[in-house]
C-alpha cells in the first residue's frame, strides 16, 4: 500500500511541475519590447523591403530639412489655393473688378495668435512679392514650405513634425516618407480644429444584439 | 495448437457472453420501475426535448440567442459548469474515508457517491459543449488531430482532467459491479490503485476549473489565490450536501437501507467543508472592503451594486443567508438526522453555494469590463431551456444508473449473507 | 445463484407490468435516438449557411472545414486556402474579393502611439475602422473605442465611451483603446487550440476558421481588446472592403472571435492602418519599431510615454504620449 501511496505521490509532483515549466516562457523576453526595439539599431530600408505601390495620386516636394531617416517630402500647397497666383491680382496694377476683396478674401476669417494680441495679414504675408509669405527677419518663405514660417513660433510642433510625433504621414508607414504640410490639416487663417459632431457613436454594450 | 485455440476463443465467447447479459440486466433494471418512476423519466426526457430545441435555435441564430455580450461573455452555461464541476469532485469526500480510512458504513454509498460524480460530470462536459460558439470545429481540441495548447493553455488541462476523472469514475464501478452481480469479489490489486489516482484526481479537477480563472490578471475579482481553496472547500460542502439527498430519496423510494451513522459521517464532512468555506468567504469579503481599491470594483458590483446596477445584490445575499442557515442547521443537527430536517437543510446549503460559486462568481468577475462599464446580465429563455435540459440529462443518467447499482449491491449483500 | 431469477430484489408491484413498460420504453428511447441523430445531422448541415450548395460550392466547403491551422500552412496551402476563399465568397454573396496570404516583411514589428493632446474626439478612426475591417453593422461592432475624459485621471475606466454631441468639449480630453498587440498577450496563452498568436511582424491575429467559440481569449485580455461574433455578421454589400486578408478583415461567420490586427491587409502591403490614416488631426502614429529612424522611435525616445495597465506584464506595443 506504501508504495501505491507514494507512486501517486509523484503522479501528482508531475502536473506541478509541468506547471513550472509553462510558466517559465512567461519571462523569456527579459525588458520586453522596449529592449528589443532599443537595441534594434540596425537600419531598415523600406523602400526594398516592402514592395508596395508606392505612387501616390497627390504632388509633393521635398523638405528642406532631414529627420532622423534623412530626406522627406511633403504635400504641395500651391495647387490647393483657389485664386493662386496672387500676383494676378496684387501686381500694383488696379484693379478693375467690382468687390474685388470681398469675392477674394471675403471668407477669410482671421484667428491666429490670442484676443489681446492677434496676428494680422502681414505677419506672415510678404507685401512686396505676394506669392510668397515672409519671415520675421525678412526672408522669403515659398507657399509650399510654410513650415518655415509656422516654425518661427511653433518650433516645437516643428520638431515635432520632423521627427514625426506632430502632422501625419500620407498612406504609407513604409517606402517614401511623404506627410502633410501645415496647411494640409491647419487652416492658416483660423488654426485651431473646429468643434464638430463625432463622425460615428458608440451604442452602450449592454447586448451583443 | 488446436486444442489453445479453442480454448481462447472459448474464453472469449464466454466473456463476451458474460458482459452482454450483465449489460442487458443493467438496462432491464434501469428502466424498470413503478408508475411514478416512469412518469419521473418522461418528465426528464420532455424537459431534455425542450433543451435540444432551444440548442437547436441556439445553433441556428449564434449565440445572440442568449443574453451573453462581449462584456459578460460568460454566463449561466458556465457558472453551472463551474459549480458541478465541485459536486463532481465532491465523491472524493465519500471514497476518500472508505478506502484510506477502511469506514465500512461509507463504503456501502461509495457508489452512490460516484454515480452522482458520473452525472455532474456528463453534465459540465455539456455545459462546455453547449456554451462552446463554433461547436462543428470541437476536434479542433483533440491532440494529434486538432491543434492541443498543452501545457500553456488551462482549458486544455480542464479538458484532460475531466475526461479521466470521467473515464476512471465509470469504468471502476463499471468493474466493481461486474464483479458483485457475479457474485465475484473484485480483484484489489485491479482497481485499488485506479482509487487512489482517483482521489488525487478529484482535487486536481477541482484546482484546474479554480486556475482557469485564477490565472488571469485580467480580472481582479478572481485573480487571488483563494480561489482553488475556496472551490475545494464549497465543492466539499455543496456535493455531500447533494449526496445526502440523494440518500434520502433512495431510502424512501427503494428497498435499499442507508443506515444512520452514513447520514451523520457525510453531514459532518459537509458541515467542516462549509465552515472552512464561510471562513474563506469572510476572509474574501475583508480583502474587498477594507481597503477599497479599483479592484474591489467587482465585489462593490456584486454586494451592493455599481452605478444603479443592483441585478446581483438580492441573490448574493439570499444566498449568503441560505449557506448560514444551511450550515447552522447541519451543523447543531436538531433533528438529529431526521430527513425532514436533513434534506431542507441540506438544498438550503446546496442552492446557496450553487448561487454564489455560479452566477454570483463569473458575473462580477467580468463586471465590471475592463473599460470599466457595468451591464445587468440575467439568463434568456434559451439559456434557461439549454440549462433544464442538460441537467435534466445528468439526473436521467444518474436515475438510469443508480436503479441496477443498487440492485446489484443489495443482491450482492443478500449473497454474502446466505 | 442467477440474478435474473432472483425476484427477492424486486418490488412486487413491478413483476406484472414490468415486461411491457420496459418494452414501450425501450422503442421510445430507440425513435428519440433516431431523432436525435437526424437532428444532429441537419443541425450540422445547417450551420453556416443552412441551404446545401452546388457541387463546387461542397466540395470548397469539405475542403475548407478540414483544413489545418493557418499556422501550420505551407505557403502554397496558405494560397490555396485563400483561392477557395475567394470562390466561395463569389458563390456565396456573389462578390468579387481579393483575399492575400502574404507574409510578414522581414525586419519589422509593429508599434502604434496615440497622442492624448491631439486626439479631439472626432471618431473618424472608429468610424474607417468599421467600414475597413468589415465589421458587423447589426451588433454595432467597434474595435476601437474613444473615451471622453475630464482632466485629473489618466484611466479610461472613468470615462465616458457613449458620448455623442459636438466636440472637443471643454475641459475634456480623449483617449482611444484597442487591442494593443501585448509583446506577452495573455489571450495568446489561454486560446486552448492556439488559434490565435503573435506573428513575427507582433500582429495577434486570430484564425477565423480553426476558433472554437470558447471565449477564455476574450476573458484573458484587460484590454478589450478582442470582439466575438453573437450573430452571423450582417455588412452591406456596397460598403465592403475587397481587398482582404486571411487573417484580417474578410468576412467571419459566427461564434468566431476577432480582433483588431493593425489593418494586416494594409500594413503587410506598407499602407497606414485605416485608423490611422483616417485620423484628422494626426494624433495617431504607426510604424516599424525596428527601424531607428521610423516616427513611432522619435516619439518613444522624445516624448513622455506611457503604456496602459503596464503593471499586469502583457508588455504592449500601444503607447499613449502627451504633447
Amino acid at each position: 500500500m506504501k508504495t501505491q501511496i507514494s507512486k501517486t505521490c509523484l503522479r501528482g509532483l508531475l502536473p506541478v511541475l509541468l506547471l513550472i515549466f509553462a510558466a517559465g516562457p512567461a519571462y523569456s523576453a527579459e525588458g520586453g519590447v522596449v529592449q528589443i526595439y532599443k537595441h534594434a539599431t540596425a537600419p531598415f530600408d523600406n523602400e526594398k523591403q516592402v514592395d508596395a505601390a508606392l505612387s501616390l495620386p497627390i504632388k509633393f516636394v521635398q523638405v528642406t530639412e532631414s529627420y532622423q531617416g534623412g530626406r522627406f517630402w511633403t504635400e504641395t500647397r500651391k495647387d490647393k489655393i483657389q485664386r493662386f497666383k496672387c500676383s494676378q491680382c496684387h501686381n500694383n496694377k488696379p484693379v478693375s473688378v467690382a468687390q474685388a476683396a470681398e469675392i477674394a478674401h471675403g471668407q477669410i476669417a482671421l484667428d491666429h495668435g490670442s484676443e489681446a494680441r492677434p496676428l494680422s495679414c502681414y505677419s506672415c504675408h510678404n507685401k512686396a512679392e505676394r506669392d510668397f509669405l515672409e519671415t520675421e527677419q525678412g526672408m522669403k518663405v515659398d507657399m509650399d514650405h510654410t513650415y518655415q514660417l509656422c516654425g518661427q513660433c511653433h518650433f516645437r510642433q516643428k520638431k515635432d513634425w520632423v521627427g514625426g510625433a506632430h502632422g501625419k504621414r500620407i498612406s504609407y508607414w513604409a517606402g517614401q516618407r511623404v506627410v502633410k504640410n501645415c496647411t494640409s490639416c491647419h487652416d492658416p487663417h483660423s488654426p485651431r480644429f473646429k468643434k464638430r459632431w463625432p463622425a460615428i457613436y458608440s451604442p452602450p454594450l449592454s447586448k451583443g444584439k | 495448437m488446436e486444442t489453445t485455440q479453442n480454448h481462447i476463443r472459448t474464453h472469449l465467447t464466454a466473456i463476451i457472453g458474460d458482459t452482454a447479459a450483465f449489460v442487458k440486466d443493467v438496462i432491464t433494471w434501469s428502466l424498470s420501475g413503478g408508475l411514478a418512476y416512469q412518469i419521473y423519466l418522461c418528465i426528464l426526457a420532455a424537459l431534455m426535448v425542450l433543451g435540444v430545441y432551444a440548442y437547436f435555435v441556439q445553433i441556428s441564430e449564434g449565440l445572440s440567442a442568449t443574453n451573453m455580450s462581449d462584456i459578460v461573455s460568460w454566463g449561466f452555461y458556465i457558472a453551472n459548469f463551474t459549480f458541478l464541476v465541485g459536486v463532481a469532485a465532491a465523491a472524493v469526500m465519500i471514497i476518500l474515508p472508505s478506502y484510506i480510512f477502511k469506514d465500512k458504513d461509507l463504503h456501502k454509498v461509495v457508489i452512490i457517491g460516484e454515480v452522482v460524480a458520473i452525472g455532474a460530470l456528463l453534465m459540465c462536459l455539456m455545459f462546455v459543449f453547449v456554451d462552446m460558439g463554433a461547436p462543428w470545429n470541437a476536434w479542433h481540441l483533440i491532440p494529434g488531430i486538432g491543434l492541443f495548447n498543452w501545457p500553456t493553455s488551462l482549458l486544455t488541462w480542464d479538458v484532460l482532467v475531466l475526461n479521466g476523472y470521467l473515464v476512471l469514475n465509470l469504468l471502476v464501478p463499471a468493474y466493481i459491479l461486474y464483479c458483485h452481480y457475479y457474485h465475484r469479489k473484485p480483484n484489489e490489486k485491479l482497481y485499488l490503485p485506479f482509487v487512489f489516482i482517483s482521489i488525487f484526481w478529484a482535487f486536481g479537477i477541482h484546482l484546474v476549473t479554480a486556475f482557469l480563472y485564477q490565472g488571469l490578471p485580467a480580472r481582479p475579482f478572481w485573480n487571488n489565490p483563494l480561489m482553488g481553496p475556496r472551490f475545494l472547500a464549497s465543492a466539499f460542502a455543496a456535493g455531500p450536501a447533494l449526496i445526502i439527498i440523494v440518500l434520502v430519496i433512495i431510502q424512501t423510494t427503494t428497498s435499499f437501507r442507508v443506515e444512520d451513522a452514513v447520514f451523520n459521517k457525510i453531514r459532518r464532512i459537509s458541515v467542516v467543508a462549509a465552515i472552512i468555506n464561510l471562513i474563506m468567504l469572510f476572509s474574501e469579503v475583508f480583502k474587498e472592503f477594507y481597503l477599497p481599491t479599483h479592484h474591489s470594483l467587482p465585489a462593490i458590483y456584486l454586494y451592493f451594486g455599481l452605478k444603479g446596477n443592483t441585478a446581483l445584490v438580492p441573490w448574493i445575499w439570499t444566498a449568503i443567508v441560505m449557506n448560514l442557515i444551511g450550515t447552522l442547521i447541519l451543523a447543531f443537527n436538531p433533528g438529529k438526522n431526521n430527513p425532514r430536517v436533513l434534506v431542507p437543510a441540506c438544498a438550503l446549503l446546496f442552492l446557496g453555494i450553487w448561487l454564489e460559486k455560479g452566477m454570483g462568481l463569473i458575473v462580477p468577475g467580468l463586471v465590471p469590463s475592463p473599460l470599466g462599464e457595468v451591464v445587468n446580465y440575467a439568463p434568456s429563455w434559451v439559456e434557461v431551456c439549454i440549462t433544464l435540459g442538460v441537467m435534466s440529462l445528468g439526473i436521467f443518467v444518474v436515475s438510469l444508473l443508480l436503479k441496477p447499482a443498487l440492485t446489484i449491491e443489495q443482491n450482492y449483500e443478500a449473497g454474502q449473507q446466505t | 445463484m442467477d440474478p435474473r431469477k432472483n425476484k427477492i430484489c424486486q418490488k412486487p408491484a413491478e413483476k406484472n407490468c414490468r415486461q411491457s413498460r420496459a418494452d414501450g420504453r425501450r422503442e421510445f428511447l430507440k425513435a428519440a435516438a433516431r431523432v436525435a441523430a437526424f437532428g444532429g445531422a441537419a443541425m450540422l448541415s445547417g450551420c453556416g449557411g443552412g441551404m446545401l450548395g452546388s457541387k463546387e460550392e461542397l466540395s470548397l466547403r469539405w475542403k475548407e472545414y478540414f483544413k489545418k491551422n493557418y499556422r501550420l500552412m505551407t505557403q502554397a496551402e496558405k494560397d490555396e486556402t485563400v483561392r477557395r476563399l475567394e470562390r466561395l465568397a463569389k458563390l456565396n454573396n456573389n462578390v468579387n474579393v481579393q483575399m492575400s496570404s502574404a507574409p510578414p516583411i522581414d525586419g519589422v514589428l509593429y508599434g502604434y502611439a496615440f497622442s492624448v493632446t491631439r486626439c479631439k474626439g472626432y471618431m473618424e478612426c472608429v468610424a474607417a475602422c468599421v467600414k475597413e475591417n468589415n465589421l458587423d453593422r447589426k451588433s454595432n461592432m467597434q474595435y476601437i473605442r474613444i473615451f471622453e475624459m475630464e482632466h485629473g485621471q489618466m484611466s479610461p475606466e472613468v470615462g465616458n465611451a457613449k458620448f455623442y454631441h459636438p466636440v472637443p468639449v471643454e475641459d475634456h480630453f480623449y483617449m482611444g483603446v484597442q487591442c494593443n498587440h501585448c509583446q506577452n498577450p495573455p489571450c495568446v496563452k489561454a486560446c486552448p487550440v492556439k488559434a490565435t498568436w503573435q506573428e513575427p511582424d507582433g500582429i495577434v491575429v486570430v484564425d477565423y476558421d480553426w476558433c472554437i467559440g470558447c471565449r477564455y481569449c476574450i476573458a484573458a485580455c484587460p484590454y478589450y481588446g478582442r470582439r466575438f461574433n453573437w450573430n452571423e455578421a450582417v455588412v452591406p454589400k456596397e460598403e465592403m472592403t475587397k481587398k482582404q486578408h486571411y487573417l484580417g478583415n474578410r468576412l467571419r461567420h459566427r461564434g468566431k472571435t476577432e480582433k483588431c490586427t493593425f489593418c494586416i491587409q494594409r500594413t503587410r502591403a506598407g499602407r497606414l492602418p485605416a485608423c490611422a490614416e483616417a485620423c484628422p488631426t494626426g494624433a495617431r502614429v504607426f510604424g516599424n519599431l525596428l527601424d531607428p529612424d521610423s516616427e513611432i522611435r522619435f516619439v518613444l525616445k522624445n516624448k513622455k510615454v506611457f503604456r496602459w495597465k503596464e503593471d499586469l506584464g502583457t508588455d504592449p506595443k500601444f503607447w499613449y504620449f502627451i504633447d
